[in-house]
């Protein structure tokens, strides 16, 4: 029972865990993908404004070497003005331009036509490197005229350096050629020819790439007409091809002219053989206008930080999670455990609840206990502080004696509850055939001692009143004496504390004796009434019980119990109660009979004079004119009281008497019978066990069973050195 | 007190008559004493005319009950009276003898 239901405890508690788990999951994804959205677009701003600063560095590099070419080309056309008289020595400075610029792939003068009559229409001096070597020759201009490119006449009629579109080299497809026209003027400032310098695209793409924002990064030159100046080393290009990128920045040249900004343009591609994806933007400075500079930049480096950021937040997640995922299993598991813990609590409280009224109905419970008598009023109470209690009291009357006892066992709740329900059956137990009061707490006492390794001690008064005479036999072990109520005299009861019991078990309680006087209250208590404590920590103290009791000779017992239980609630007020209440008041009110018969007889300890025994009880019977059976019956009665006396209390052969008095009014017939032996109780005999077979059924015991049934109280003292006995029938 | 035991048939019929008191407890014992001697019979307890009897009378109907089970005798008391009766109810000997 107890298992199913902690498994079925756990299962909720997984469902709840994971339902727990998977929102701070998607909540954590939620937030990491709102972090990365504004990550993505910080990124991309950076990237719009480092590739703006790329573009413009880039296009000053390209400047810059333009310019150093402008330059070095600055000192040969002096020498080329100086040499143009002279036509066949511009072979030699050709020559010498590209001996001097080892970037030059070469270079060529290109006449107006018809400058040198004597050359022909067209003179083209040249000298173009060939490996190591450099080779001077005059252009075939049969094969190629110059004059037929746009270039040419724009220069010359617009005397203008200019650079031509980038074109294959014709000896070498592989290279890349950019031409620089430079006009030369003779002296009169005309336009006489321009100075052609081819140079090797190459060059300027390693200017180009010689640093890139990332490692994959690369740059592109293109010409005002999107050709390819130059680009990155094709080696290096780890994506996709350099071509298709020109090709993708031709078909979107328009949007640039649309868009007027001046502002690069930027383009989204996916790299077609892997997927990888990408942005290029492009401009054109106006410092190298016409051509065009281009950046080309992969996301996946772009994105670095973002991505490694993300992957740094998965594993933090799943940490958290994880962490989280431990929490909910160990707050779960307390939450559990409390949970059981309340479940528990309650069933010891409704545990607690039924050993409360187990232990309540142990005690006297209807009052007044002994409506038939008038020798007697009782009234007792016991208020335990906590659920049980180890207080205890308890009476009855047995062989027209009173039993009554009070305890108090050391501690409080369940053990002092246990150790108060066992010593209350001992106290029954043996006071249902022992009267003697110090032999009942010995029994209690042993039986206690024997195996209390857990130190409980108890401490108890016992008391045994014989009801007709008012001998009070008593016994105390560590209890509060007593109180006696005698009028307005308020005193304890001479008791010896003795030890409480559960110490030693051999410990030899004193009992001791006292005659209480007609309408003596007796008043037993428990620490819980003189050591209640109110608010400020005071006791209630036995000085205040004694004055209250001063002013209660008059009151019942239960009035007397009412009143001091409301003086003790009064004073502890709100405090919370320390200790268990537990009163118990007897008043002691014995009626002086008035009889109508009264006749006596004493017999020799000789059972022959049972014949006369019974002759005196028949004159009695036969003088109340009680019917036949009963009368049969009485003297059944006192036949076997007297037969025992005679058998047991006289030592044999020792002579001795038995006095038989019968007195009887219209309420009752009473026997007394008195001899001189020795102490001999015959109340105190075992009961006879009449269920036993023929075979273990002793011989004997017999006649005090009788007399039990047959009359209605039987009761023996012993004073003065006399056994006392009295057998009473009611009408 | 009159205790007669006669045999008859096999079987010994004691008839009891009066009161059966303390003070003749003693008789009635030594007038039953043959009757501890015998085995395997009946023995007929009369008791039409049997008053009274003490718990002294009842230990010695004891005793033979005990002898005649050790001898494999049998017992049978016959008409006991109603005061009789309650006192073998209050003894619990209802229960132990065979009471006819």
């Amino acid at each position: 029972m107890k298992k199913t239901q902690k498994i079925r405890w756990t299962a909720l508690g997984a469902k709840t865990s994971v339902a727990i788990l998977v929102t701070a999951a998607l909540l954590m994804l939620a937030l990491s993908a709102v972090q990365s959205y504004y990550a993505r677009k910080e990124i991309r701003a950076n990237l719009e404004r480092n590739t703006e600063l790329d573009l413009f560095i880039k296009a000053q590099k390209i400047k810059y070497s333009l310019e150093a070419v402008e330059n070095a080309l600055q000192n040969h056309i002096d020498d080329i003005e100086r040499s143009l008289p002279y036509p066949d020595s511009l072979f030699s400075v050709t020559r010498r331009i590209v001996e001097q610029n080892p970037d030059f792939d070469g270079c060529c003068i290109a006449m107006i036509p018809d400058y040198y009559p004597e050359k022909g229409r067209l003179f083209q001096p040249c000298s173009y490197r060939d490996g190591k070597t450099i080779n001077t020759y005059l252009y075939d201009v049969e094969k190629y005229d110059y004059t037929q490119i746009a270039y040419f006449n724009f220069a010359v009629d617009n005397d203008t350096a200019y650079w031509s579109e980038p074109y294959r080299d014709p000896d070498d497809s592989s290279v890349i050629l950019v031409t620089y026209n430079f006009p030369v003027h003779d002296p009169s400032g005309r336009v006489v020819a321009l100075l052609g310098v081819d140079l090797d695209a190459a060059w300027l793409g390693d200017v180009l790439n010689a640093h890139g924002l990332f490692p994959s990064s690369y740059n592109l030159l293109l010409s005002g007409k999107g050709r390819l100046i130059c680009g990155p080393n094709p080696a290096e290009v780890k994506h996709q091809d350099v071509k298709d990128m020109v090709a993708m920045i031709n078909d979107s040249t328009l949007n640039r002219y649309l868009s007027h900004t001046g502002k690069s343009t930027i383009l989204a591609f996916v790299d077609k053989e892997d997927g990888e994806k990408g942005h290029v933007s492009y401009n054109s400075p106006k410092m190298i206008a016409p051509w065009q500079i281009a950046t080309v930049n992969y996301d996946e480096e772009v994105f670095a930080p973002l991505i490694q950021t993300r992957r740094r937040n998965i594993v933090l997640t799943l940490m958290g999670l994880l962490i989280l995922a431990f929490i909910i299993h160990r707050s779960a598991q307390s939450i559990y455990k409390l949970r059981d813990a309340n479940a528990e609590k309650q069933r010891i409280d409704s545990e607690l609840m039924i050993a409360k009224n187990i232990q309540m109905n142990m005690l006297p419970e209807t009052y007044p206990p002994f409506p038939d008598r008038n020798d007697l009023d009782i009234y007792g109470s016991l208020v335990p502080a906590k659920m049980v209690g180890g207080d205890l009291y308890d009476f009855f009357i047995r062989d027209e004696k009173l039993y009554f006892c009070i305890g108090d066992v050391s501690g409080k709740s369940v053990p002092a509850a246990l150790v108060m329900a066992v010593t209350h059956s001992l106290f029954l137990s043996i006071s249902s055939h022992e009267s003697h009061p110090a032999r009942i707490m010995q029994g209690i006492n042993e039986s206690l001692c024997r195996g209390n390794e857990s130190n409980m001690f108890v401490t108890f008064f016992i008391g045994v009143l014989d009801l007709p005479t008012g001998l009070l036999r008593y016994c105390n072990a560590g209890h509060n004496p007593p109180l006696t109520i005698i009028g307005e005299l308020v005193e304890p009861l001479p008791a010896k504390a003795n030890l409480p019991m559960g110490v030693i078990a051999e410990f030899d309680y004193m009992m001791q004796q006292t005659r209480v006087e007609p309408e003596t209250m007796i008043v037993l208590y428990t620490d819980g009434l003189t050591e209640a404590k109110n608010m400020d920590r005071k006791q209630f103290g036995l000085e205040k019980t004694l004055k209250i009791l001063e002013k209660c000779h008059d009151a019942t017992a239960t009035q007397l119990i009412q009143t001091l239980t409301k003086k003790v609630d009064a004073f502890v007020g709100e405090a919370e109660p320390s200790d268990d209440l537990t009163l118990l008041a007897i008043r002691y009110t014995p009626k002086e009979e008035s009889w109508t018969l009264s006749r006596s007889i004493t017999l020799d300890n000789d059972v022959a004079q049972v014949t006369e025994l019974n002759q005196f009880v028949q004159s009695v019977t036969e003088e109340l004119q009680l019917d036949k059976a009963l009368s049969r019956r009485i003297k059944l009665a006192v036949e076997e009281v007297v037969v025992n006396i005679m058998n047991y209390a006289y030592v044999a052969d020792v002579k001795g008497q038995v006095k038989v008095e019968a007195m009887a009014n219209d309420e009752r017939l009473r026997f007394i019978l008195t001899d001189s032996g020795r102490s001999f109780d015959p109340t105190a005999v075992s009961r006879a066990d009449t269920t036993l077979t023929v075979e273990d059924r002793p011989i004997g015991g017999l006649g005090i069973l009788l007399v039990r049934n047959l009359m209605d109280s039987i009761n023996y003292e012993r004073i003065d050195g006399q056994n006392i006995l009295r057998i009473e029938k009611k009408f | 007190m009159n205790t007669t035991i006669i045999e008859k048939d096999g079987k010994y019929i004691v008839t009891l008559e009066g009161e059966l008191d303390t003070a003749h407890a003693l008789e009635f014992e030594e007038a039953m004493k043959p009757l501890h001697d015998v085995t395997g019979k009946e023995i007929i307890i009369e008791c039409t005319e049997l008053e009274y009897i003490a718990s002294s009378g009842l230990r010695i109907l004891l005793g033979l009950l005990k002898n005649a089970k050790a001898k494999g005798n049998k017992v049978v008391l016959k008409n006991l009276n109603d005061e009789i009766k309650d006192v073998f109810k209050m003894t619990g000997f209802i229960d132990l003898f065979v009471i006819e």
